[in-house]
């Protein structure tokens, strides 16, 4: 049998900073709209994870490529508002992404 | 922000444009027209039956209410816009019929000749949504993203076009 993996995609999430969540309280908020909408089914077999981005009210989410458009429509229906920055196949690549960015100018344009 | 959503341009409402220079990438949304269409493209936005008329370019329509006025009101080339905004706050049920109401709005428009627009509705940046969203969303309720795109920049173009072909030297 082959052993095949299955392809992932990795995003970038901002969300608002004066509302302060821990990433994996946000994480736990994304899982469990995610189950809402498209089921706990959905929800296993997406294999959502959270990733350290090493950066204020940034997470990095991991998911499998085949629910990847059930994942943004979940993150455009949670509250708080979170946004999709960033949307790469590698992890290296995403923090390269984001970093690229200036995710501070951003949010201090937005305050 | 625009470049980092995918976004080629973004509607503001009018009273954020003082701090705005004109560029290609700006719309602004106006109740009437203001001295600053002179140098934005703009469009007439309305969220009241009531007030809507000719010149309404853009009517804001809540999914869950009723459309028998909206039937006797839409007339050709009007751009009905649903904000996705309102989902937030609304539990799984709820945006089940969400979804449902916003396809029978789309087939709507489509045997109507209006312009079907989903936006973002966002306040601040935080709440801006990307253009990938955007599409996972469309896809998602039967839309076709390309299909959309190319409507949606023709219907644009038309309401730019009729701007300036009719201005008075």
């Amino acid at each position: 049998m082959l052993n095949h993996r299955e392809k992932r995609r990795y995003l970038a999430v901002m969300y608002e900073g004066d509302i302060f969540f821990q990433p994996n309280q946000m994480h736990e908020k994304i899982v469990s709209r995610f189950k809402e909408l498209f089921g706990f089914l959905h929800a296993e077999l997406a294999f959502l994870k959270l990733y350290d981005s090493e950066l204020d009210s940034i997470l990095f989410i991991g998911c499998k490529l085949k629910y990847l458009d059930d994942l943004l429509v979940s993150l455009s229906m949670t509250q708080p508002s979170l946004t999709v920055v960033s949307l790469s196949g590698t992890l290296k690549k995403l923090r390269k992404n984001v970093a690229r960015l200036n995710i501070g100018n951003i949010k201090n344009n937005a305050n | 922000m625009t470049k980092i959503l995918d976004l080629d341009l973004i509607g503001i409402d009018s009273t954020n444009s003082a701090n705005i220079k004109p560029t290609e990438n700006i719309v602004l949304r106006m109740d009437k027209k203001y001295p600053t269409a002179d140098y934005f493209h703009y469009l007439l936005v309305s969220d009241n039956v009531n007030s809507m008329d000719g010149k309404t370019d853009l009517f804001i329509v809540d999914p869950f209410q009723r459309k028998d006025i909206l039937k006797r009101k839409a007339k050709r080339g009007l751009g009905i816009e649903i904000s996705i905004t309102s989902t937030k706050k609304l539990d799984g049920t709820m945006v089940g019929r969400w979804i449902k109401e916003v396809k029978s709005i789309y087939q709507f428009c489509k045997s109507n000749n209006c312009q079907f627009i989903l936006s973002s509705g966002a306040n601040s940046v935080n709440e801006m949504i990307s253009a990938r969203t955007f599409e996972s969303i469309l896809k998602f309720m039967g839309i076709s993203p390309n299909n959309y795109w190319e409507e949606f920049s023709e219907w644009l173009d038309s309401k730019y076009k009729a701007r300036w072909t009719y201005v008075k030297p």
